[in-house]
C-alpha cells in the first residue's frame, strides 16, 4: 500500500517539474500582481502530473550535479573549486524547485482531504433525514393501527333493538330523518333512548323503595296492635275453661295437644297429624296421643345455649373423669353408641280398637341422630285368655307386625345412610338393639312421611305428608287385620292342642261328615328344625320358608298310619296361605319326593286354599286345611290298592264314595270332596 | 287380587306343578309342555340352546291355558298341536303358537258311554298312514279319529280298566295299550279286532305285587315290545308272547323309548336310566323331577336334537348330550 501510494503521489510532484514551470510562472505572476501571491490558488493551476515529471528531472539534475561535483573533487585540481561552486548553486536552485514541489504536494494533500470530508458530512445528512422520515412512517402508521382499534363503551350496552327504538323511542330522539341513513347518529339516538329509559327506571325504583317503607311501616302498627291483643285473648281463654268443662267439649284439650305436637319432630308431627286426620275422618276407633316430656323437646330445640352448655359440660366432665382416671375406649363407645340410638323425648301412640274390644296399641318413637322411626307393640285383649303353649310367638311384640309389607322384617335399618354411622361407632345390625327401640319398620318410616331410596346413601331426606297420607289407611287396615287374624288362630290353637279341629257350621259343607283321622298333636316347631325336614326341602328352595316366619308340626294319625306334616305361617296370615309339607308312615315313609298321592295331598291344602277360606276374611284358613289334610288322609288309606300277595283284611276298609279309585297318568286318588252328593272325585 | 297373593298363589302352584306331557313343533325349535293345571308352555329350545341364551331365554316364550284338568298327552301334525285332558281333544295352529296367537283351532269328544264322570285322555298316537289319531284313556277303549273329518272311525274295547298308554307297529298296521288292568292288548286297526292279549302280571318273572299289576308305559320296536308300570319293565317279544328280558329297576317305570340301539326309560326315581337289550342298565342320569312322566327327544331338527324330560316339578330338565343334564327349562 504505502509504496502504491509513494507510486501515486510522485509522479503529481514529478510533472509539476519542468517546461510548463515558467509557464505556470508566467500565467501566476499577473494574478500576483493584481491580488496576492497564494500558493493555493496556484496548485489549482498547475498540473500534478506536470510537476511529477518536474521533480523526477530535477532529481536526476541534483544526481548529475552530485556526481560531477564528486568528479571535480576527486580530480582535486585548482579550477574545479570554480566549477564546484557553479555546481553548487546549480544544486540549491534544484533544491529549491523540491522544496516548492513538496509545498505543492501538502497543500493538494489538506484539499483532498477536506473534499472527501465534506463529501461525507454531505452523506451524513442525507441518512439522518432519511431516518427521520422512516421514523415518522412508523408512527403514523401506529397511530392509524391505534384509531382502527378504538372501541367504544357503548358496544357493552345493550340497547333495544332498531325497530325496537323507532317504534317506541319519540321522533325528537330518534330524529328519523337524519338518523335512518347514518348509522353513527343512529347509535347516538339510540344511546340516548336509552340513558332517558334508564333515567325513568332509576326514578320508578325510587318510588318502589318508598312504597315499601312505607308498607313496612303499616305493618310495624299492625303488628303491634296484634300483640296487644295476645294478653286479651288469654284472659278470655281463661275465662272460658269453666264453660268448657262444663259442656263436654275438649276444644282445649285438642289445643294442647296440637300445641305439643308442634314439638315433635317432623316425622312424628306428619304421622300424628294423618293418623289424626284418617281417624277423624275413616275411622272413629283409632286414638291418637303424645307421650313424653314436653320440657325435654324444648330442651333440644334451643340449639346454640344447649351446645355451649354441652361443651362446658363436657369439658368439665372431661377434667372430672381425667382426675380419676380416663374412660376405657369401650366406655367411649358405649356411649357413643348411646347417644347415636337415642330417641326423642316425645313419641306418639295409637291404639287400634277392634270389633271385639281388643286393642293394638303402637307406640312410635323417632331416633334423632338416624332419621328413622321405629315402632312398640302390645296388645290388650277384651277378655282373659288362656296362652296355649304354640302361640307363644303369636301376640308377641317383636314378631306381632313382622312382614306386614313382603319382606318387610324390620330388623335393618331402612335408612341407608345409618350404615355409615354405625360403622364409625361398631354396631354391627340395628337388630340387636330392636327390643329395647322397637322395630323401624318401612311402613313406619312411611307413615311418618320419610321414604328412603335404595341406592342412593347420602340421599337427605324430609318428611313428607302426601306419603304418609297414601300409605295411612292401607296399612291401619292391614294393622287391624293382622291382630284379628292373630286373635283368631291365637283362639284356634288353643283347641288345636288339645287335638280338637274347630269347623265353623258355615264350613261344615266343605268336609264329608265322617271324618276318621284325628289331629293327635299341634306344636311350634323351630326354625332351624323345620329347615333340617328331609321333606320341607322343596318349600325351602323355593324361597317359601323364611326366618319370619312361624312354624309348627302337627300329626294326623287313624290306626297305624301316622302323618306328620310340617306348617309355615306366613305373617301374613290369612291372605297368604300357610303351607304344608306331608310325610306319612305307613308302610314305609311316604313324602312327596317318592308317593305322587302325598304331593297331590300337599296341592290339595296348598293350591287349593281358596275353597277353604271360609266366611271372610278367611280366619278359619288354618283350621279348614288341618281337617282337609284328615279328610284326604282317609282318602289315601281308603284306597290304597290292597296287595294280594298278604293274607289278611284290609286295614281301612273303603267307606267313602268313589267314582273311581285312580285316574290319570300319575295314578291320582279321588281327593276332591263333592259336597251335596257327598262322592269323591278327581281334580 | 293383591299382586303379592298372586304371587303367592303362582309360587305354590309352580311348588305342587306336574308336567305330563310334551311334544316338539314340526321345525324342531318349540317345545311344548302340558301340566296339571291344564296350561301348555311353549319353550324356544332354538333360544336356550343358543350360545347367548339367558335365564329368560328359559322361561315360556308363550303359555296358554288349553284345558279344564290336566294336559295328559300331546302329539304335533305338520301343522298342528294336538292336546287332550279330561274328556276332549283339542288342537291349536303351531303357525299361531309361534306368533303367541293360541286361539283354539278345533275340539273333538270321542263318543263316552257314561255320562256320570267326563274320562281322562291318557295317550295319543298319530298313524301317519292313514292320517288318523288314535286315543285312550278313561273309557278304558282306544279311539281312532280320522284327522282329515274329524269323525270317529273305530273304537276298540276290551281293556277292563283306563287304558294308560298306546304304540303303533309300523308295519303291520297294529296298536298296542297298556291298561290299568294290567294287560297290555293289540288290536288290529283295519279291522278293529284284538289280536293278543298279554296279562304281564300274571308272568312271574315280570310281577310285582306290592306295585300293582297296572301297566304304564310301553314301546315297540315291530317284533319287540318293552312295558312296565307296577310290573318291572320287561322287553317281550312279540311273535312268539315270552318275556326275554327283565330290567333291574327297582322304581315303577312311567316312560319307556326305544333310542337307537338303546331303551330309555324313567319313573318313580329322579333319574334317566339307560337300558341295553340285554338287560344290562348302562346308565342312570340324574334329573331335577322327583318323578318322571315324559321324556321327548327332539328329532325334527339335527342342531337341536335334544332330550327333555318333565314330570313331579316346574322344571323340564333338557339333555344336550344324552349323559348329563345341561339346563332345565322353568314354567313362570
Amino acid at each position: 500500500m504505502s509504496s502504491d501510494s509513494s507510486k501515486k503521489r510522485k509522479p503529481k510532484v514529478i510533472r509539476t517539474d519542468g517546461a510548463p514551470q515558467e509557464s505556470k510562472r508566467s500565467r501566476a505572476d499577473p494574478d500576483q500582481d493584481v491580488k496576492y501571491y497564494s500558493e493555493e490558488a496556484e496548485v489549482e493551476l498547475r498540473d500534478p502530473s506536470k510537476d511529477y515529471e518536474l521533480y523526477k528531472q530535477t532529481c536526476q539534475e541534483l544526481q548529475r550535479l552530485m556526481a560531477e561535483i564528486q568528479d571535480l573533487k576527486s580530480k582535486g585540481s585548482k579550477d574545479s573549486a570554480v566549477a564546484i561552486e557553479e555546481r553548487r548553486i546549480q544544486s540549491c536552485m534544484h533544491f529549491m524547485t523540491l522544496k516548492k514541489l513538496n509545498r505543492l504536494a501538502h497543500i493538494r494533500l489538506k484539499k483532498g482531504r477536506d473534499q472527501t470530508h465534506e463529501a461525507k458530512q454531505k452523506v451524513d445528512a442525507y441518512h439522518l433525514q432519511l431516518q427521520n422520515l422512516l421514523y415518522e412512517v412508523m408512527h403514523l402508521q401506529k397511530e392509524i393501527t391505534k384509531c382502527l382499534e378504538f372501541k367504544s363503551k357503548h358496544e357493552e350496552i345493550d340497547l333495544v333493538s332498531v325497530d325496537e327504538f323507532y317504534k317506541e323511542a319519540p321522533p325528537e330522539i330518534s330524529k328519523p330523518d337524519v338518523t335512518l341513513n347514518e348509522p353513527h347518529q343512529q347509535t347516538l339516538a339510540r344511546l340516548d333512548w336509552e340513558l332517558e329509559q334508564r333515567k325513568r327506571l332509576a326514578e320508578k325504583y325510587k318510588e318502589c323503595l318508598a312504597n315499601k317503607e312505607k308498607i313496612l311501616k303499616e305493618i310495624e302498627v299492625k303488628k303491634e296492635y296484634l300483640s296487644s291483643l295476645q294478653p286479651r285473648l288469654n284472659s278470655i281463654m281463661q275465662a272460658s275453661l269453666p264453660v268448657q268443662e262444663y259442656l263436654f267439649m275438649p276444644f282445649d284439650q285438642a289445643h294442647k295437644q296440637y300445641e305439643t305436637a308442634r314439638h315433635l319432630p317432623p316425622p312424628l308431627y306428619v304421622l300424628f297429624v294423618q293418623a289424626n286426620a284418617y281417624g277423624q275422618a275413616c275411622d272413629k276407633k283409632l286414638a291418637v296421643a303424645i307421650e313424653g316430656s314436653v320440657e325435654e323437646a324444648k330442651a333440644l330445640y334451643k340449639p346454640p345455649e344447649d351446645s355451649q352448655d354441652d361443651e362446658s359440660d363436657s369439658d368439665a366432665e372431661e377434667e372430672q373423669t381425667t382426675k380419676r382416671r380416663r374412660p376405657t375406649l369401650g366406655v367411649q363407645l358405649d356411649d357413643k353408641r348411646k347417644e347415636m340410638l337415642k330417641r326423642h323425648p316425645l313419641s306418639v301412640t295409637i291404639d287400634l280398637k277392634c270389633k271385639d274390644d281388643s286393642v293394638l296399641h303402637l307406640i312410635f318413637y323417632y331416633l334423632m341422630n338416624l332419621n328413622v322411626m321405629t315402632v312398640k307393640t302390645k296388645v290388650t285383649t277384651a277378655t282373659e285368655m288362656a296362652t296355649p303353649i304354640s302361640a307363644g310367638d303369636l301376640l308377641s311384640p317383636g314378631s306381632l307386625l313382622n312382614c306386614l309389607y313382603p319382606g318387610d322384617h324390620g330388623k335393618r335399618t331402612p335408612n341407608p345412610a345409618n350404615q355409615f354411622q354405625f360403622d364409625k361407632v361398631g354396631i354391627l345390625t340395628l337388630s340387636d338393639y330392636v327390643t329395647d327401640l322397637g322395630h323401624p319398620y318401612v311402613w313406619v318410616q312411611k307413615l311418618g312421611g320419610l321414604h328412603f331410596p335404595k341406592d342412593q346413601p347420602q340421599h337427605t331426606v324430609t318428611a313428607d305428608n302426601s306419603l304418609s297420607a297414601s300409605h295411612m289407611e292401607m296399612t291401619m287396615k292391614l294393622l287391624r287385620m293382622r291382630l284379628q287374624s292373630r286373635l283368631a288362630l291365637h283362639k284356634q290353637f288353643a283347641s288345636l292342642e288339645h287335638g280338637i279341629v274347630p269347623v265353623s257350621s258355615e264350613c261344615q259343607h266343605l268336609f264329608p261328615s265322617k271324618v276318621v283321622s284325628r289331629l293327635v298333636k299341634w306344636a311350634a316347631l323351630p326354625y332351624e328344625d323345620y329347615l333340617e325336614l328331609s321333606y320341607t326341602k322343596d318349600v325351602v328352595e323355593a324361597g317359601l320358608a323364611e326366618d319370619t316366619h312361624l312354624y309348627y308340626t302337627a300329626l294326623v294319625e287313624r290306626g297305624t298310619a301316622k302323618l306328620q306334616a310340617a306348617v309355615v305361617l306366613n305373617p301374613g296370615y290369612s291372605s297368604m296361605p300357610p303351607i304344608f309339607n306331608l310325610c306319612l308312615n305307613w308302610k314305609g315313609e311316604k313324602t312327596n319326593s317318592n308317593d305322587d298321592n302325598i304331593r297331590a295331598m300337599e296341592s290339595e291344602v296348598n293350591v287349593c286354599y281358596k275353597e277353604l277360606c271360609g266366611p271372610k276374611p278367611g280366619y278359619q284358613l288354618l283350621t279348614n286345611q288341618l281337617q282337609r289334610l284328615c279328610v284326604v288322609l282317609d282318602v289315601y288309606l281308603e284306597t290304597e290298592s290292597h296287595d294280594t300277595s298278604v293274607e289278611g283284611p284290609k286295614e281301612f276298609p273303603q267307606e267313602k264314595m268313589c267314582l273311581r279309585l285312580v285316574r290319570g297318568p300319575n295314578r291320582m286318588k279321588p281327593f276332591k270332596y263333592n259336597h251335596p252328593q257327598g262322592f269323591f272325585s278327581h281334580r | 287380587m293383591v299382586p303379592r297373593e298372586m304371587d303367592a298363589q303362582r309360587a305354590l302352584e309352580l311348588l305342587h306343578m306336574t308336567v305330563f306331557s310334551q311334544s316338539v313343533s314340526p321345525c324342531g325349535k318349540y317345545l311344548a309342555a302340558g301340566n296339571n293345571y291344564g296350561e301348555i308352555a311353549i319353550f324356544s329350545l332354538s333360544a336356550a340352546l343358543s350360545s347367548e341364551a339367558k335365564e329368560e331365554s328359559k322361561k315360556p316364550v308363550v303359555s296358554f291355558t288349553a284345558h279344564d284338568g290336566p294336559v295328559y298327552a300331546m302329539v304335533s301334525t305338520e301343522r298342528q298341536l294336538l292336546s287332550s285332558g279330561n274328556g276332549e281333544l283339542r288342537a291349536w295352529n303351531w303357525s299361531d303358537i309361534v306368533k303367541k296367537g293360541c286361539k283354539e283351532a278345533w275340539s273333538r269328544r270321542p263318543p263316552y258311554r257314561s255320562s256320570l264322570e267326563v274320562p281322562e285322555i291318557n295317550s295319543l298316537q298319530l298313524n301317519p298312514k292313514d292320517n288318523s289319531i288314535l286315543l285312550a284313556g278313561g273309557d278304558c277303549a282306544v279311539h281312532a279319529m280320522d284327522l282329515e273329518s274329524g269323525t270317529f272311525t273305530h273304537e276298540f274295547r276290551g281293556h277292563s280298566d283306563y287304558v294308560h298308554c298306546l304304540a303303533l307297529r309300523d308295519q303291520s298296521q297294529e296298536c298296542l295299550s297298556g291298561s290299568e288292568d294290567g294287560t297290555v292288548r293289540m288290536w288290529d286297526l283295519r279291522t278293529g279286532a284284538q289280536v293278543h292279549l298279554i296279562e304281564v302280571h300274571k308272568y312271574e318273572e315280570c310281577s310285582r305285587p306290592q306295585h300293582g299289576k297296572w301297566i304304564r308305559c310301553l314301546a315297540t320296536d315291530c317284533d319287540w315290545m318293552v312295558c312296565g308300570g307296577g310290573p318291572a319293565l320287561t322287553l317281550w317279544h312279540l311273535r312268539s308272547v315270552t318275556p326275554t328280558t327283565v330290567f333291574p329297576l327297582p322304581h315303577c317305570q312311567q316312560h319307556v323309548m326305544f333310542y337307537q340301539d338303546l331303551i330309555l326309560s324313567a319313573g318313580h326315581s329322579p333319574a334317566i336310566n339307560h337300558l341295553q337289550i340285554s338287560g344290562e342298565v348302562r346308565a342312570q342320569i340324574p334329573c331335577t323331577p322327583r318323578s318322571v312322566h315324559s321324556l321327548c327327544v327332539n328329532e325334527h331338527s339335527p342342531e337341536h336334537k335334544v332330550l327333555t324330560a318333565a314330570g313331579s316339578s316346574h322344571k323340564v330338565d333338557v339333555f344336550t348330550n344324552f349323559s348329563y343334564r345341561a339346563f332345565s327349562l322353568c314354567f313362570a
